[in-house]
């Protein structure tokens, strides 16, 4: 956020070129649009419809001039000085001791709308009695509120003119830096009536508000500044309880720090899959369908982080802080500690309770408060009911940008409709300045819903590109892996089943196999005992062999003996015979029985 | 507000025991101051009958006096007394505005 730059008379422009001397205007931004302040000595014009905050710029410059010790004029042609001292005095600004000590000078310039007129008249009594107090007071700024009200006295367009070039040309003599406020309203007759007044003006600077969508927008613009550069835009800017708040549209020159060390996400598993976590100074968008665990997977990290003493600021225009936090009490997330500690502090609002810059300004001031290491938005999404998508796109582009400078870690969440739109998803168009994307949906896989997670993207660093199972458990989160097979990713009961059925296909292999062994046992065992079976056969074949062969033999031996005894006998017959017919022929020949 | 003391003269029209007071505010010598000067004493012999008091502030060197009585604007005629109060701008160059103001008519 700008920083005020009353204290200075001048202040040394922002560019490198000689420019005319200039004067901080001591208004938060407005430095920066009118690259160092109004011109000094010279007139300001500041114009715009009722209520657009012109007395405010005003007293905001004289009252921070006169607060450092720069006297100034203040005079009003329209609101009673008891009135405006009042108001001022709701936005925190004491003017009576400033006005005691000489340092503010606040002049109820009353036209007496019963006066008669009668011949010509000039102003000379106003400039008389500014002449005298700023002499007096030593006053050198001065504001003139609604000069438009005193110029009405002449009732006619010529007398106004020369009036307000005779009041012009004194103030410039008098190297007053002047401040002059005009009314204005569209399509009426002061728009051309004072149409002289943005020549003779050196800064020219245009207030306007408008309600689109049914909130108020305030804008400022400033339409010439004569010897000096400005920023050529429409800045939004609000009137908050410490003045006026000026948010200059960013400049071309982005002044983000780079991408810092790695900050843990609060889940070892995430972590792992992001190469160390998420970054410092990065812009982290969690992004997904409605109940996809977003506000989970925030404050997991935001609890971590309050755990390690880092700040928080979580930002959410989702819920209550308090039905937050009892919310993330069932996924054993407890933010109280954090919150009693002061390292978390929650924000919430309504976007619709006021416009963008309202809010921008709301954000930024409690950056600059609080200090935090990390800012949280619930959600982006919501952002498009402050009004225009063009609006909540500015608050968001413009906080991110206010983060990066700084060097803060920023985690937006973003509901999307779908998962189909890209776009939706890596968030409204701004994906530029969005460092990781973690995407999660809903998955419906064998009748059941399960959560997914994928790193989308993450600048700067490795990441897993691959679907995890994303669960919220009463423990807080878990990230699994997910079962990847040939009918897809399958999480839940669906990835439980198949890895039971893996489980049973192992057990049933493993069976068959000590089946087979078994078998291949019990038949080696067969085998064995046929072959034991076989060889008893055998041996009995062989035994009753034996057993016949003996018997055989016995058999063969009896007969022998028999045979011999036959022999014998037969010998003995033939022994008997041969003797007989030895005998009877006289040879003495024997004769074997074989 | 009152720089002149009231010395118990009557205004003959009126007869309310009240000085009629006026109070002429101009700058120096502007063209139009003179005009009102010259212009107010010419109304003081026609229509100023009764006793009065005239006061003629110059602005550039009494501011004071013009912030007290919030004059803007010069010439301006203010009648201070008696009440109410009224205010007259211009040179008074036209007197049948300037007499029915001031309720000299």
């Amino acid at each position: 956020m700008a920083k005020r730059t009353t204290n200075e008379k001048t202040k040394s422009p922002a560019t490198k070129a000689p420019q005319l001397p200039k004067v901080g205007t001591g208004i938060i931004g407005l430095d920066d649009v009118l690259h160092g302040g109004f011109p000094t000595g010279r007139t300001t014009l500041v114009s715009g419809g009722p209520g657009t905050g012109k007395t405010i710029i005003g007293m905001e410059f004289l009252y921070r001039s006169a607060v450092n010790g720069e006297p100034g004029i203040f005079v009003t042609f329209e609101e009673r000085a008891e009135a405006l001292r009042k108001n001022t005095l709701s936005l925190g600004w004491d003017l009576a001791p400033l006005e005691k000590d000489g340092k503010f000078f606040l002049f109820g310039a009353h036209v007496d709308p019963q006066a008669a007129i009668s011949g010509d008249f000039n102003v000379k009594g106003l400039l008389a009695i500014v002449e005298g107090k700023a002499k007096s007071m030593g006053a050198r700024r001065i504001v003139i509120d609604a000069v438009d009200v005193l110029m009405r006295i002449f009732d006619d367009p010529v007398r106004e003119r020369n009036e307000l070039y005779a009041l012009h040309d004194w103030l410039n003599d008098h190297e007053m830096t002047t401040i002059l406020t005009l009314k204005t309203s569209a399509g009426g007759d002061t728009a051309s009536r004072y149409e002289f007044l943005d020549y003779m003006a050196d800064c020219l600077i245009q207030l306007d508000h408008r309600v689109v969508e049914q909130v108020l927008t305030r804008r400022m613009r400033v339409i010439k500044y004569r010897g000096s550069s400005y920023i050529h835009k429409e800045h939004p800017f609000v009137i908050a309880d410490n003045g006026v708040n000026i948010i200059p549209v960013s400049t071309v020159e982005l002044q983000h720090k780079a991408l810092g060390p790695k900050v843990s996400t609060g889940h070892p598993r995430l972590d792992t899959m992001l190469d160390g976590g998420y970054r410092r100074a990065a812009c982290v968008l969690l992004s997904g369908t409605p109940g996809t665990g977003k506000t989970t997977l925030a404050n997991t990290f935001v609890a971590a982080a309050c755990e390690r003493g880092e700040k928080v600021l979580y930002i959410n225009f989702e819920e209550s802080g308090e039905a937050m936090v009892s919310g993330m009490l069932s996924p054993g997330i407890d933010l109280r500690p954090a919150l009693r500690d002061g390292k978390l502090r929650l924000m919430t609002a309504a976007p619709e309770a006021m416009g963008a810059e309202e809010h921008l300004f709301q954000a930024l001031r409690a950056i600059e408060a609080f200090q935090p290491d990390h800012v949280v938005v619930e959600a982006m999404s919501s952002c498009n009911r402050m009004g225009t998508k063009q609006a909540a796109y500015e608050y968001l582009i413009r906080l991110v940008n206010a983060c990066k400078e700084k060097g803060l870690m920023m985690i937006l969440t973003n509901q999307t409709a779908g998962f189909k739109n890209e776009n939706e998803i890596t968030g409204m168009d701004m994906s530029s300045i969005i460092d990781t994307v973690i995407f999660l949906r809903l998955i419906d896989i064998g009748g059941e819903i399960n959560r997914m997670l994928m790193i989308l993207k993450s600048r700067g660093q490795k990441s897993s590109n691959q679907y995890r199972e994303f669960l919220i458990t009463d423990k807080g989160i878990d990230v699994r892996d997910v079962y990847v097979g040939g009918g897809g990713v399958l999480t839940g009961a669906a990835r439980q089943e198949q890895a039971a059925k893996e489980v049973l296909d192992a057990r049933l292999k493993r069976l068959e196999i000590e089946l087979r062994e078994h078998n291949i046992k019990q038949k080696r065992a067969e085998m064995e005992a046929e072959i034991a079976r076989r060889k008893a056969e055998l041996e009995t074949a062989e035994a009753e062999l034996k057993a016949l062969q003996l018997d055989e033999g016995l058999v063969q031996e009896g007969r022998d003996i028999r045979g011999r005894m036959r022999d014998e006998d037969a010998n003995s017959l033939r022994l008997k015979e041969r003797v007989r017919q030895h005998k009877e022929r006289g040879t003495g020949r024997k004769e074997g029985a074989k | 507000m009152n720089r002149s003391n009231p010395k118990a003269k009557t205004r003959g029209a009126e007869a309310q025991g009240e000085t009629y007071v006026l109070r002429l505010f101009m700058a120096d010598n502007e063209p139009n101051s003179k005009q009102a000067r010259e212009n107010l004493e010419q109304l003081q012999e026609t229509y100023l009958k009764m006793p009065h008091k005239k006061e003629i502030v110059d602005v550039l060197e009494d501011f004071q006096a013009a912030l007290e009585n919030n004059v803007l604007v010069t010439p301006c005629l203010i009648l201070v007394s008696p009440l109410p109060r009224v205010t007259v701008f211009g040179n008074l160059s036209n007197t049948e505005r300037v007499v029915t103001a001031l309720r000299l008519m």
